[in-house]
């Protein structure tokens, strides 16, 4: 959301920028520039037409159902971007117990060989979030051969992590395995 | 400023200390230490009002991990002047058994 914010941020002061230059070019009539004809050099001329007409439309009463549609999806769009907003960020590290997090790599390296050790996984992809509540999120994702029975390499890499996190103490409080068939060739490892 | 270096080579030495801390992390995107007048103590960030330790875990670690970060908070918060402790687990490093 931080990232989306400083792209709308950026574009809209570039913008900015680009109207105060032309206002002051235009406001001091260098060269060939009148402010009478800045809407028109801006592009704006159409847009202020159809702009002006469209609002006056809407105070007069005369809108569409195409127009209530525009205005309610913009009025829900702006509702779920300000919610966003309000939602406090994720944390960077995966909290412990008061006053110690471990970073989401440490988990990460931890668990990434745990999936590996299993014969039939070929190469495994892990990804960990962590939470504002104690415990980290962690999605794994199994590379195994096609005609493997995934169901059976999917409780079997749950039960070694789970036992080997317990036994290590690392929190995870929500667990995702998902053992999807891949070429051995794109594989990390093609044998075991 | 003299006052925070010393607390940090205070808190990175009880850190060090404690047994299962292979040593002090270094941070991913920020370099996660305190500087002073031609030096810098890396692996502690000493502020106002927190002290903040990285640290790298020797695999196996000689008890859960939590435990020992617990550890590790409980004996540099004595070198912290009252400040809140905080204990970051900044990665693993696979020890090699000496006997093989």
């Amino acid at each position: 959301m931080r990232i989306f914010n400083r792209i709308v941020v950026i574009l809209l002061l570039a913008g900015l920028v680009y109207l105060a230059i032309a206002t002051v070019v235009y406001v001091f009539e260098l060269g060939p520039y009148e402010l009478e004809g800045l809407p028109n050099a801006l592009g704006f001329g159409g847009l202020y037409e159809g702009l002006n007409g469209y609002v006056g439309n809407i105070e007069s009463g005369n809108i569409d159902a195409l127009d209530v549609i525009v205005l309610s999806a913009i009025t829900l769009l702006g509702l779920v971007l300000f919610i966003l907003e309000l939602k406090p960020p994720t944390p960077r590290r995966v909290r412990m117990q008061r006053g110690t997090y471990i970073t989401r790599r440490a988990v990460e390296r931890e668990v990434s060989p745990l999936v590996e050790q299993e014969p039939e996984v070929l190469q495994s992809n892990v990804k960990v979030k962590a939470q504002r509540r104690p415990g980290a999120k962690v999605q794994v994702g199994a590379s195994i051969r096609p005609g493997e029975d995934a169901r059976s390499v999917q409780s079997e890499v749950q039960s070694r992590v789970q036992q080997q996190m317990a036994e290590t103490g690392v929190p995870v409080s929500d667990l995702r395995v998902r053992a999807n068939e891949s070429d051995p060739r794109q594989t990390k490892t093609r044998v075991k | 400023m003299d006052n925070y270096l010393q607390l940090a080579r205070a808190a990175a030495e009880a850190a060090l200390a404690t047994e299962g801390v292979y040593s002090l992390g270094t941070g991913r995107y920020v370099e996660a230490a305190t500087y002073g007048p031609g030096e810098k103590v890396t692996g502690v960030v000493v502020g106002p009002d927190e002290v903040r330790v990285h640290i790298v875990v020797s695999y196996p670690p000689p008890e859960p991990i939590p435990a020992l970060a617990e550890r590790v908070r409980e004996r540099v918060a004595s070198e912290a002047g009252g400040r809140a402790m905080t204990v970051v687990v900044e990665d693993l490093e696979v020890v090699r058994d000496e006997n093989l």
